[in-house]
């Protein structure tokens, strides 16, 4: 354990090092990530600002649906969630190989390289973003807080799940970017109230595959609103993390080589 | 005729060359849905207490992202994220050294890779579109459509390529790139029809660019063109993006010819 956390504190440095070259591209990559966060929550503020609105939900709440979204990403992509692009990038210029070669185990050494400064933006923005929609709720209480905190770990292993089942297909799919779009265009049904969703949606989201944990509900613990099937789902997010490290790992047994 | 066989033969190299990885472009089929069908829920949703939201009904919103979708498959482009990278990585001096104009072999790029995606994206997903959520894509009047989706086609790629020429003076205009991009798609109306801004926003998004990729062809392909209370006839609008294409291409090879001077092949 001591060596590992010896090893993720050596990359930090030298990531931190390497991305100081570009100062100016770093600082505005960072303020970018900010700015694109907001882009939903610009949406749908200008929805609730013509006079339309989710029924059942306010802006507030709605924006804190989005707000825990994006905190999520904001903890999973700088560290874990870039074993997707590690993997894309690796394996088709030919260099995951070194990885197999190197005395640690595997997905510790791709999630160690993918540690990504950048997107500490994106925590950024998702404090920000929290603390916005936070302030025009009524305060939740300590026994909201607790379940939140479960809902939101559970949250990040939906999206360490994702992460596998991406960065797993790239071994046999090598080099395509889509996977980001097709991880984009699925997790926008977490990003919104579950209950505008039909009910065949709200159900594979729910307990199949577990978008609404992302960012639903968290939120709805968190607001007190106890969305249905949450406990259910939670156990799901364990069983969908549980098959992405069996899937990472078979795909990675079927690596063969490719690029370079 | 011999521009012509050059962007014939480079559009045709690129074609074959994307077609390779045709995977890559086919999973549009299931993101272009899965995108329209999270729209399709929020704004079922939205509409359920009231008929008209700021000048769309139900019928015309969808209508809108459904438009919009399928010309993102006419237009897309990534010419600043190729010339770009060619500045900083010094690849850029071998087209400084051929007899044929970079600007010219990216437009050709762009050709080939959207022949290819238009049988196996936009075909597709129209389709889909058109059978399975029952949209309205037929448009009004086609011809000044396809008209509009060209000079779309050509101002897309004249802004990116804009963008891209930021790196002869930045190197890394990765950064850059990414946030031209984001407030691109903002002011194209690509996340939210322009009509849903302020007012006075919507009188600045008038006077910008970005209106001409994206949101006059999905306007004029729906059959009406309104922004910030200014409302204009299909040939009107269209005639006013053909003198923002030029005046586009004017600013592009101004760049061209000041980012030329600067760049020192760094990266070589």
């Amino acid at each position: 354990m001591k060596s590992l956390l010896a090893c993720y504190r050596a990359v930090i440095k030298t990531k931190l090092a390497e991305r100081m070259a570009y100062r100016t591209d770093f600082a505005i990559s960072v303020l970018l990530m900010l700015l694109g966060d907001f882009m939903i929550p610009l949406v749908t503020l200008l929805v609730y600002r013509s006079g339309a609105s989710f029924p059942g939900w306010t802006l507030q709440e709605a924006l804190l649906i989005q707000a825990v979204f994006t905190l999520a990403k904001g903890v999973a992509f700088p560290f874990f969630f870039g074993i997707v692009s590690t993997t894309l990038y690796h394996v088709r210029e030919g260099s995951f190989d070194v990885f197999l070669l190197k005395p640690r185990p595997i997905l510790f050494l791709a999630m160690m390289n993918a540690f990504d400064l950048d997107d500490f933006g994106r925590l950024i923005s998702g404090g920000v973003l929290f603390g916005l929609a936070l302030s025009g709720v009524p305060a939740p209480s300590a026994l909201h807080w607790i379940q939140f905190a479960v809902l939101f770990l559970c949250s990040l292993l939906v999206l360490f799940a994702f992460s596998l089942f991406l960065s797993g297909l790239l071994f046999k799919w090598v080099g395509s970017s889509r996977v980001y779009d097709m991880f984009d265009s699925m997790s926008m049904f977490g990003m919104y109230p579950g209950t505008i969703f039909s009910k065949l949606f709200q159900q594979l989201f729910t307990y199949v595959i577990p978008i609404a944990m992302i960012g639903f509900l968290p939120a709805s613990a968190l607001l007190g609103k106890g969305a249905d099937g949450a406990w259910l789902s939670m156990g799901m997010s364990i069983v969908f993390c549980g098959a992405g490290l069996m899937f990472w790992h078979g795909m990675l047994r079927n690596y063969t080589s490719a690029g370079g | 005729m011999q521009s012509l066989r050059f962007v014939r033969a480079v559009a045709f190299a690129t074609y074959k060359e994307w077609a390779a990885y045709r995977s890559h472009m086919a999973v549009s089929i299931f993101i272009g849905p899965v995108y329209f069908l999270v729209q399709y829920f929020i704004w079922h949703a939205v509409y359920a207490s009231q008929d008209i939201l700021n000048g769309f009904t139900l019928s015309e919103m969808l209508t809108y992202y459904g438009v919009m979708s399928v010309i993102t498959y006419l237009t897309f482009d990534f010419a600043d994220w190729n010339l770009q990278m060619l500045i900083r990585t010094g690849k850029y001096v071998t087209f400084i050294l051929r007899p044929v104009s970079h600007v010219g072999f990216a437009l050709a790029q762009k050709v080939g890779h959207r022949t290819l995606g238009f049988w196996m994206e936009f075909i597709p997903v129209f389709l889909i579109y058109l059978f399975i959520f029952k949209i309205k894509l037929l448009p009004p009047q086609p011809f000044w459509a396809v008209l509009s989706i060209i000079l779309g086609f050509l101002m897309t790629f004249f802004v990116n390529y804009s963008i891209g020429l930021t790196a002869f003076w930045l190197t890394n205009a990765e950064g850059v790139r990414r946030v031209f991009l984001l407030m691109r798609d903002i002011t194209a109306g690509v996340f939210v029809p322009l009509s849903f801004f302020p007012d006075g926003l919507q009188h600045v998004l008038f006077y910008l660019p970005f209106q001409f990729m994206q949101y006059i062809p999905v306007r004029v392909y729906i059959g009406s063109y309104e922004l910030a209370g200014i409302t204009m006839s299909i040939p009107q609008v269209v005639g006013l993006q053909a003198i923002a294409v030029l005046c586009m291409w004017g600013v592009c090879q101004l760049l061209v010819h000041l980012g030329t001077r600067k760049f020192t092949g760094v990266g070589v």
